[in-house]
């Protein structure tokens, strides 16, 4: 089980971008989270899921509990998101796209 | 037999002979077909030496054991030669109707050896093989050729062809089938220019039965239904164009000739901007339920142009030359499908010429007048129709940039991106690391299907901006699954509607086939057709030092974007380098030992001299 702290209950904005059919379905590129300080994927999907429901079915499972297999997050253009819990900061940036490189 | 036909048709143009070669089990379990049956069948007609445009060197037309079993995406086959442009392996895969065409006509592969005395027709009808004249298709396009080949010998026929690249020889010129799907790297075009032989026409009907047609129809039915789920979500929505965006916005698209990884107008060329602006449908190869190409139609009032788009295409004759109109990178695309040259091959040498002439070393005279500037669409039409007709400066272009950038000397060697003289594709490999192996190390030259190493750099199993010496083992796994999947053959997109690759491949084979076969012995088999590639290009003058990147990428750390101030050391390189040979069982120096040989059953291959024919 996941250790709880008082960061748990900190909120941060985080930029996100969206790629692809998510920016297509969306009509969004890019809009600003309010999430977790330490965040897993499926408080991403939620806070996700809460400004652009379009993205739920296409891109967010239908229970919002993460993203389809097919997306993926990454934070700041380093760090893809696996199911493990992430630290994000203020100036961190969330993007979400396709996780089938190549081509 | 099932699944094959256990023969390989020959057919000498210099004679105009044609004969049968058997090929037995041995040879077929251990090679399985496409890329890997290919590379034997390459290895003993092509006499050591060799000289790629000489009637010696066999341009071999490969199907695969899963061709005519109707599972999606398997409608695919192989171009195997010694490449004019590398002077090793030269290796494409194309797909669709012309697969099916070429394993009904009653063979595995088609092995065309000589060189016409006329341009010629190859027609070849359940295994009745004709020598038409080709004289009225010289200078068609492949469209064109296409077309006059089928009012000539029959709507059901089949055609692969060159374009007037091909025919003027263009070393990265492509062979062309189906309506514009291209064998497209290493200049399989030139080597069909070379014998004189414009187009061969294709109609067969003796198709292969599949040893257990019940379990392959259930499979068949299992696998379609993947292919519509989340595994190939991407390639079914938006192609492979999705790419660009995400691409720049990671810092690793090449941009103005690798001089950046990101490209300010790259939203003009994006999937999502043409997907809104030039979006005209999918399209589907035969027996594939993925449709990942996207048909892109210009709409700026210019000339109409209307074709397929690919990420690599858009990538090469968009940011790599500056260019971020959509429009103009559609109708560059397009001219270079009717042309018959690879795209990227073609955009790279056209951006290596570019720095050139922004360094001053091409000038407006050497240009024919032409302002050849990055970012110039225009200039990037001119000089695409010059390199086809090998005109002016395009003649020398038509060779690469490699051998243009030794003529043209004075360092610019240093800005030909190029790995074995194949001008690299759309991956930057200072901010991709386990890519920049990959590229190096790579038989084919500067190539990201054969090993798929990007797959770990987009991923969170390794740090894509830091070099390391796991990278070895993750490159030699991913060329090993990437030979498999080019064998059989699977298309890469399908890749990850497999739980297990190996082992569900495995029992299809053996359904298939009825010949056992398990997942350590498919494992095995790319491990094998890796090991004989590079046996190939050992024979054929391969070098340790021919295992490296551009001086640009090695002494330039990247100015933009999210990987500002990376860079990739020669040493960086050279670890990552010995790595890989580790995770091989080769020497230091990347030679295979011969307990390695042993181990893979390819001894008696080296042992025994390749067939001096014709």
């Amino acid at each position: 089980m996941a250790d709880a702290d008082v960061t748990d209950r900190t909120l941060v904005n985080v930029r996100a971008e969206l790629f692809g059919v998510a920016r297509m379905v969306s009509g969004h590129s890019h809009v600003t989270l309010s999430v977790p300080e330490r965040s897993y994927p499926r408080d991403l999907a939620v806070a996700l899921a809460y400004l652009c429901p379009n993205l739920v079915g296409p891109v967010i499972t239908d229970d919002r509990s993460g993203l389809h297999s097919s997306y993926t997050f990454n934070i700041t253009c380093t760090s893809f998101v696996g199911d493990e819990r992430v630290r994000l900061t203020p100036e961190d940036t969330v993007l979400l796209f396709s996780s089938q490189a190549g081509g | 037999m099932f699944g094959y036909h256990g023969r390989a048709l020959v057919v000498d143009l210099t004679r105009q002979e044609t004969g049968w070669e058997p090929l037995d089990e041995t040879v077929l379990r251990r090679f399985i077909g496409g890329i890997g049956l290919g590379t034997y069948l390459l290895y003993t007609h092509c006499p050591p030496g060799t000289d790629p445009m000489s009637p010696n060197n066999p341009l071999i037309f490969v199907c695969s054991p899963l061709v005519g079993s109707k599972l999606t995406t398997s409608s695919k086959f192989a171009v195997v030669t010694k490449s004019p442009l590398t002077g090793f392996i030269g290796d494409s895969l194309s797909s669709s109707f012309l697969a099916t065409e070429l394993k009904n006509t009653g063979c595995d592969a088609l092995i065309i050896k000589g060189r016409s005395s006329d341009p010629t027709l190859l027609s070849i009808d359940d295994g009745d093989v004709r020598f038409l004249d080709g004289s009225d298709l010289l200078g068609l396009t492949t469209s064109e050729t296409e077309q006059a080949v089928k009012q000539r010998l029959g709507r059901r026929t089949r055609v692969a062809c060159i374009g007037p690249a091909g025919e003027k020889l263009v070393l990265y010129a492509s062979i062309s089938n189906d309506g514009g799907r291209q064998a497209g790297r290493t200049g399989p075009g030139a080597v069909m220019g070379s014998k004189n032989l414009k187009a061969i026409a294709l109609r067969g009907t003796d198709s292969v039965p599949v040893h257990n047609p019940e379990a392959i129809n259930e499979i068949g039915r299992d696998l379609s239904r993947k292919s519509l789920g989340a595994a190939t979500e991407k390639y079914r929505t938006l192609g492979t164009i999705a790419n660009v965006s995400v691409f720049n916005r990671l810092g690793v698209l090449p941009t103005r000739n690798f001089q950046q990884s990101t490209f300010a107008d790259a939203e003009g060329i994006s999937g999502e901007g043409f997907h809104e602006s030039n979006f005209v449908k999918s399209a589907h190869c035969a027996n594939c339920t993925i449709g990942c190409e996207k048909i892109l139609v210009t709409n700026d009032g210019g000339p109409r142009a209307q074709g397929r788009m690919e990420y690599e295409s858009a990538f090469a004759l968009g940011p790599l030359v500056g260019v971020g109109d959509g429009n103009a990178v559609i109708r560059a695309s397009h001219y270079c499908d009717e042309a018959g040259m690879d795209t990227i091959s073609s955009g790279a040498t056209i951006a290596w010429a570019m720095e050139c002439y922004e360094k001053g070393l091409l000038t407006r005279e050497d240009t024919g007048g032409i302002s050849l500037d990055f970012g110039d669409p225009d200039a990037l039409m001119a000089v695409l129709g010059m390199i086809a007709e090998r005109r002016g400066l395009g003649d020398l272009l038509a060779e690469g940039s490699r051998r243009a950038s030794e003529v043209v000397g004075r360092g610019s060697q240093d800005w030909a991106m190029v790995v074995k003289s194949l001008e690299m594709p759309g991956y930057e490999p200072r901010s991709l690391k386990t890519m920049a192996l990959g590229l190096a190390v790579a038989t084919r030259g500067a190539c990201h299907n054969r090993s798929s190493a990007y797959e770990a750099d987009f991923s969170n199993t390794v740090d894509r901006l830091k070099a390391d010496d796991k990278r070895g083992g993750i490159t030699a796994q991913g060329e090993d699954f990437s030979a498999i999947l080019d064998s059989l053959i699977w298309c890469k997109f399908l890749r990850k509607a497999f739980d297990d690759l190996y082992a569900e491949s495995a029992t299809i084979y053996e359904h298939v086939t009825g010949w056992p076969m398990n997942a350590d012995d498919l494992r095995l088999a790319g491990e094998r057709i890796n090991n004989l590639k590079k046996l190939f290009n050992i024979r054929e003058g391969w070098r340790p030092e021919d295992d490296t990147l551009p001086a640009r990428v090695l002494h330039e750390k990247l100015p933009t974007g999210v990987a500002e101030g990376t860079g990739l050391t020669g040493d960086e390189l050279d670890m990552m380098v010995q790595s890989y040979y580790r995770a091989r069982g080769w020497t230091e120096d990347g030679d295979i030992p011969e307990d390695k040989l042993r181990e893979l059953d390819l001894l008696d291959l080296v042992q025994e001299p390749a067939t001096a024919t014709p």
